[in-house]
């Protein structure tokens, strides 16, 4: 595939992101850090927003399954990922994160556990989306061509 | 003037609009600002993710930054003397909480401007940080709408 072919793609696919609400203006400013002094700066944070993330639904998983559940423990690291998703623009997933701190208020285990299942699918759907971008950026670097900016805005 | 922002989800909002995309504001870029004197800041946040995104912005902008990770590192770097002009602070945070921290940077007479950046959302919450001292309630994330007028004013470009 020509590499305008890919940066076309790329496009496309970066824009219905946010179409769909997977991304948000957040991860524009993110995109906007990378320079030729920091190329990899997208990939870095990204890759660490996903290690944080999969050991805090790990934990949530373990704290959810407790005979008696720490529902302040669960709020502690639902608002952790709270805070990393709307850092770095994953919209859906913070949005999960609010109704599940609700059910954390309330103490409603039910809700809390259909929370969980929320939030693992949306972080494993967005988890999937960004990798298929940055496997587009890597082609097209590959290619010899450079990132196309998006034109989007705050 | 103490005040509660905004997140910053315009953008997404705007995407969902169905126009493909095409957007009527320019796209934003960190030369939105050009800083004139050095200024420097402190990052504090238990999140490795969220405080090397913030040290990024900053750095970015054209701050120099430090980070630590908890508020008793916090109080104790101010302590030891290190002045800065900008203080991003987040709420929830281990050892020492951002609320406290806050109180006690405050007690040491520190004016510097400080934004409690956090994915706290409540009221309470954003009276009790703005009571302890914070100028400006951030809920996360910490976008440009919010931060670029800050830098202005303690650039004194304003």
């Amino acid at each position: 595939m020509e590499v305008v072919q890919i940066q076309r793609r790329l496009v496309d696919y970066t824009k219905s992101l946010f179409m769909e609400g997977f991304l948000d203006g957040q991860f524009l400013q993110l995109q906007q850090l990378q320079d030729e002094s920091n190329p990899d700066f997208v990939v870095e944070v990204v890759s660490l927003f996903f290690d944080d993330s999969e050991k805090l639904l790990n934990e949530l998983t373990i704290a959810l399954d407790q005979p008696n559940v720490d529902f302040k423990k669960v709020d502690g690291h639902v608002h952790q990922l709270k805070g990393s998703s709307s850092s770095i623009g994953a919209q859906r997933v913070k949005n999960v994160c609010i109704a599940f701190r609700n059910f954390c208020e309330v103490q409603n285990i039910e809700g809390c556990l259909t929370c969980l299942q929320q939030v693992k699918q949306e972080y494993y759907l967005v988890k999937n989306k960004l990798e298929t971008l940055f496997r587009l950026e890597q082609q097209i670097v590959a290619s010899g061509g450079s990132i196309p900016m998006i034109e989007m805005g705050f | 003037m103490a005040s509660a922002l905004p997140s910053g989800d315009m953008g997404a909002a705007e995407a969902n609009s169905g126009n493909g995309g095409q957007m009527q504001k320019k796209p934003f870029t960190f030369n939105e600002i050009v800083l004139r004197n050095r200024l420097t800041a402190l990052v504090v946040d238990g999140d490795n993710f969220c405080r090397l995104l913030e040290q990024g912005i900053l750095q970015a902008y054209g701050l120099e930054t430090q980070s630590v990770n908890n508020g008793d590192a916090a109080v104790e770097l101010i302590a030891s003397g290190a002045k800065f002009d900008l203080i991003l602070i987040d709420m929830l945070l281990p050892i020492l909480d951002g609320v406290e921290a806050t109180r006690r940077i405050r007690a040491m007479g520190m004016r510097c401007k400080m934004l409690g950046v956090t994915a706290c959302s409540g009221e309470r919450e954003r009276q009790a940080f703005l009571a302890a001292g914070v100028d400006v309630f951030v809920e996360k994330p910490l976008g440009p709408e919010i931060l670029i007028p800050v830098l202005r004013e303690l650039d004194g470009q304003v």
